[in-house]
């Protein structure tokens, strides 16, 4: 049902949608079941002239029962919703799967920096791209992230890809996503973070391969030593190198 | 229901012509209603500014300009409220309204400056910012009276480091990016801060 | 153990007699009963301004950047503010004084047939701590800085840091006004709890207590076993904010993550807390109106106790997302959907206690069966999030924003306005005007499922809480997702005009009501003895005395329906008590 809002655009976008769907389908049949009882219960049993209540205490074995029973059927839809949702979140947070590339999210108050890793592949080193407010992924490759607060809780949050994560000032935490549609939606910061929390929006584009590689050679900086601007339009910084 | 809910915001709004004083209510939180700034938050006194480098500052917030490097810590928190002036007008009516805020001196916080050393690299200096340091709005110099001493040590590092007017983009900035390195070091940004202090007086 | 109940209550009774002004009789009173008035009152007052601030941050989300009338510009920082002491407001000082302490005053020395509170000074020292609790909270919105804004959560280092969060002095005072309203509430939890215990009429055994009693009791029980962790939290977080120490700070060896473990561990249980009463409210009124024996009375008790026990086990399920170990969640996936067999359960005794009855449609009535058709609706959608994997996604989104107001808004407003419907004759001698409590109702109802059913959408469609305006993000800002948060401010704005006729409604049944004798509803339990309203005293000096359960209507074999708890079995067959 949530692709119909946001795009599926990571890998496991489509299992935490999966799950959500057979929630709704087993809640719903319950949820409506309970509320048509309810109403025809409501309705059947107003009053009526010279028509007297039943004498019931609910103590007795049947009427217990007739109450216990729906609650073991009910059990049995927990236990179903347990096994998938242990299933999805295994995939999302737990498995570390084999990553080709690497970027850190640092989040303060109140903007998001993104550090790609570059053309080498690795993060810390003099190729590094360093972007404000933009992150740049490639399609259909597998990422991991690593993402650190510097003054007080964030949350790394990126609809389009089901993924959230808190960030804690003082740890380094670790996940991962692979980026499956091309095109250009939100990242939000979903933890109250101070004045500037609902104005720290930063975007997060996905573009083939070859554009990306592109952009990689576009921002590249080209003397380590020098803090150069990249020749494109947004006010995307090198960080430099000298001054770590 | 919804069309008289509108109506009714749009009535408020425009029988008020104070559009400048109202937008600057988001700004109340760091820079005080007085537009002296708060040391706990690192905001500036704005108090005294022109109503033209205020506006031309917040463009270039809003832009990523200024405060669009990772290492402005502070620049980035300024950065996101300039996105609450969605308009060239509210821009102007902001700015205009903080140009009439009258400046006001503060306490001396930084120690160890020498005014008398100070007093010969602002040579430097006043050729924009006026011997007097009321700036020059022709030259793009704001006015350096009536602010903090502890945010002109800052800036002046943060243009030493190109942490600000490091943005080609930022013309203004870059212009003054060459003169802050003049300063050799930091007791060289305390002297001539602290000789832009004794101008208050 | 009920021998001790005039024993107990019995030095402050000397003062009945003579004459007393208004002071002592309305401020410095030690009558249980003017004690919950005060309760009352004081968190309907509180509940305007945290209905205030709901109206100006609903406008502000509805028409971003405009001026909101009788407040104008919403400043960021000022919207942080008002959703923080919203919720903190509706949480701890409007639907815990009127659900637990108004009610638990009120309603626990009358219902089980004793002259007042076994402690009555604990209990007025525990309003005056309360009152004093929200005068700090309000105080904090007028300091330099202004009132507290890092959510009601608040976590550290936001809330620890005045560099962070911008609020030197309302960040303490806020803390302070949390923690002395939570001291309010343990000493009103030792009053229920020994009141209950010691104090009941001659013949009451434990399951002849009406279950609204019991509902409090357990509610005051989960309270102070829950709220140590937070108390000592909060003396952590004061000391971080005022003395610099670290608990909370990484950079000198504390974990942020520590405070969310003490607060949830507090604050899951607090849901139960305020949840119980009002479920009990529901049941006294669903027994009476549909005139029928509560089905399942045990199992209902049983399921409350394993409900607050389970409770305990859940609090992480706030912190999936959070940092905790990933594993973690496993258990807490799993005790949090288990949660939701014994609410399921004592919803379905209370549609069982409606099956076979003969149902009177009073306001009273109708809140109460509203209470159990939108609490169902904020119960089922608990599982999305109760599922660790969905809640990766839906965590501080709308969803779960909605998903908490159809829980707390059945429990502190729908479940208040049943419960004043239904006692306010034995409260003040007069009856509410049906007539304009059923316009009440329905306007009350209807815009507040349109109030939050949009807000469902904007959740699923990932639009998160506590953001200030959505005009940054283009994938949020659309028209169609515009238009539903306006629907939503719209429905928010009938809400509150429908709330007049309930306010002159109530002003003008107090002195022009019709009137209404001991017992208007032909109910069955203790306080219906007692004559309406109840003087200083309550039962005068004749204690009632208990025969049987509070539930028993429609006895097969009797000419009435009802069969009061105080009337002794007739004919030769009374046993001796």
């Amino acid at each position: 049902m949530l692709e119909y809002f946001l795009p599926r655009a990571s890998s496991f976008a489509g299992s935490i949608d999966h799950l959500f769907d057979l929630i709704t389908y087993l809640v719903m049949f319950w949820f409506l079941l309970t509320m048509a009882f309810f109403f025809y219960v409501v309705f059947r049993f107003r009053a009526k002239a010279g028509q007297k209540a039943q004498y019931v205490t609910g103590e007795k074995h049947k009427e217990k029962m007739a109450v216990e029973i729906p609650h073991y059927l009910i059990l049995v839809c927990d236990l179903v919703i347990l096994i998938y949702t242990f299933k999805v979140w295994h995939e999302v947070k737990i498995d570390m799967p084999e990553f080709d590339e690497e970027v850190r999210v640092i989040s303060q108050q109140w903007a998001w920096t993104f550090e790609h890793a570059g053309a080498d592949g690795i993060l810390d080193t003099d190729d590094d791209i360093v972007t404000i407010n933009e992150l740049v992924l490639k399609k259909d490759t597998q990422y991991k992230y690593e993402l650190q607060a510097l003054d007080v809780m964030h949350s790394f949050s990126i609809p389009v890809f089901r993924l959230k994560q808190d960030s804690i000032p003082g740890r380094n935490i670790y996940g991962h996503f692979k980026p499956i549609l091309e095109g250009e939606w939100d990242i939000q910061c979903a933890e109250m973070c101070g004045y500037g929390h609902g104005f720290m929006p930063a975007r997060v584009k996905i573009l083939p391969a070859d554009e990306y590689d592109a952009w990689i050679a576009a921002n590249t900086p080209a003397d380590a030593a020098n803090t150069a601007y990249a020749n494109n339009d947004e006010s995307e910084l090198k960080e430099a190198s000298n001054n770590g | 229901m919804v069309g008289f809910l509108a109506s009714l915001v749009a009535a408020t709004s425009s029988a008020n012509d104070e559009k400048g004083k109202q937008l600057y209510v988001n700004c109340v939180a760091c820079h005080q209603a007085d537009g002296s700034g708060n040391k706990l938050l690192n905001a500036p006194a704005i108090a005294g500014l022109s109503e033209k480098y205020v506006g031309e500052q917040i463009k270039k917030f809003k832009e990523g300009h200024r405060g669009g490097d990772p290492r402005d810590a502070t620049g980035l928190q300024m950065r996101p409220m300039s996105m609450l002036l969605t308009s060239e007008a509210d821009i102007a009516a902001v700015s205009k309204y903080v140009a009439s805020l009258p400046a006001k001196t503060h306490p001396d916080t930084i120690e160890g400056g020498n005014p008398e050393t100070g007093k010969a690299l602002y040579m430097t200096c006043q050729a924009c910012h006026g011997a007097d340091g009321k700036g020059n709005d022709l030259l793009n110099a704001p006015s350096l009276l009536g602010q903090h001493d502890w945010y002109h040590v800052a800036q002046l590092k943060k243009f030493k480091d190109g942490i600000r007017g490091g943005n080609p983009a930022d013309i203004t900035g870059s212009q003054m990016r060459p003169m802050a390195m003049t300063l050799a070091n930091d007791q060289a940004v305390k002297d001539v801060v602290a000789y832009i202090q004794t101008l208050n007086k | 153990m009920a021998d001790t109940a005039t024993a107990t209550a019995v030095d402050h009774h000397d003062d009945h007699g003579h004459s007393e002004s208004f002071w002592s009789k309305y401020i410095f009173s030690t009558d249980h009963k003017i004690i919950g008035f005060q309760y009352l009152f004081t968190g309907m007052a509180m509940g305007l301004i945290g209905g205030f601030f709901s109206y100006v941050f609903r406008m502000h989300l509805a028409f971003p950047g405009s001026e909101v009338p009788f407040f104008g510009i919403v400043s960021p920082a000022a919207y942080n503010s008002l959703v923080t002491n919203h919720g903190t407001i509706m949480i701890f000082w409007v639907a815990m004084p009127v659900l637990i302490a108004a009610l638990g005053n009120f309603l626990i020395p009358l219902m089980i047939g004793c002259d007042d509170m076994v402690f009555p000074r604990i209990n007025r020292l525990s309003y005056q701590i309360f009152l004093i609790s929200a005068i700090v909270l309000i105080a904090s919105f007028f300091v330099p800085q202004g009132g507290f804004g890092g959510a009601w959560t608040a976590y550290p280092p936001l809330s620890s840091e005045a560099e962070y969060n911008g609020t030197p002095f309302g960040a303490p005072m806020w803390l302070i006004a949390v923690t002395l309203e939570i001291v309010a509430f343990l000493l009103g939890g030792i009053n229920f709890i020994t009141t209950v215990m010691n104090a009941r009429a001659k013949g009451m055994k434990l399951y002849d207590i009406p279950m609204v009693v019991w509902m409090i009791v357990i509610a005051s029980i989960l309270f102070m076993a829950s709220v140590g962790p937070l108390v000592a939290g909060a003396v952590m977080l004061l000391f971080d904010q005022t003395l610099g120490t670290g608990f909370f700070d990484p950079a000198a060896g504390g974990d942020p993550v520590l405070w969310q473990h003490l607060f949830w561990f507090f604050g899951h249980p607090e849901v139960y807390v305020v949840l119980l009463p009002a479920m009990g409210v529901v049941i006294e009124i669903i027994c009476t109106f549909a005139r029928k024996k509560l089905f399942g009375y045990k199992m209902i008790l049983y399921s409350s106790v394993g409900l607050g026990i389970l409770s305990f086990f859940v609090w992480a399920h706030h912190q999936f997302i959070s940092g905790v170990d990933p594993r973690a969640t496993y258990l807490f996936t799993t005790t949090t959907l288990l949660i939701s067999i014994p609410v399921a359960l004592m919803l379905f005794a209370m549609i069982g206690t409606l099956w076979g009855g003969s149902i009177r449609f009073t306001t009273a009535m109708l809140f109460a069966l509203s209470f159990i058709a939108e609490f169902l609706i904020g119960g089922v959608t608990g599982i999305w999030l109760g599922s660790s994997g969905t809640d990766i996604y839906l965590h501080d989104t709308y969803f779960v924003l909605a998903h908490f107001h159809y829980t707390f808004v059945p429990i502190a407003i729908i479940g208040t306005f049943s419960a004043l419907y239904y006692w306010f004759p034995k409260m003040f001698g007069r009856k509410l005007n049906e007539f304009w409590g059923k316009i009440h109702f329905w306007g009350t109802i209807i815009p507040f499922n349109g109030i939050f059913l949009p807000l469902f959408i904007l959740g699923a469609a990932g639009q998160h809480r506590r953001i200030a305006g959505y005009t940054a993000y283009p994938d949020l800002y659309t028209e169609n997702f515009q238009d539903l948060r306006v629907f939503a401010t719209g429905s928010l704005i009938v809400l509150i005009l429908f709330q007049i006729p309930f306010f002159v409604n109530f002003i003008v049944s107090l002195k022009r009501g019709q009137k209404a004798g001991p017992n208007p509803w032909n109910a069955n339990t203790l306080e219906w003895v007692a004559p309406s309203p109840p003087p200083h005293g309550n039962f005068g000096d004749d204690l009632p005395q208990v025969y049987r359960g509070p539930y028993e209507f429609s006895v097969e074999g009797r000419e009435e329906d009802y069969w009061p708890q105080n009337e002794p079995d007739p004919g030769p067959s009374e046993t001796s008590k």
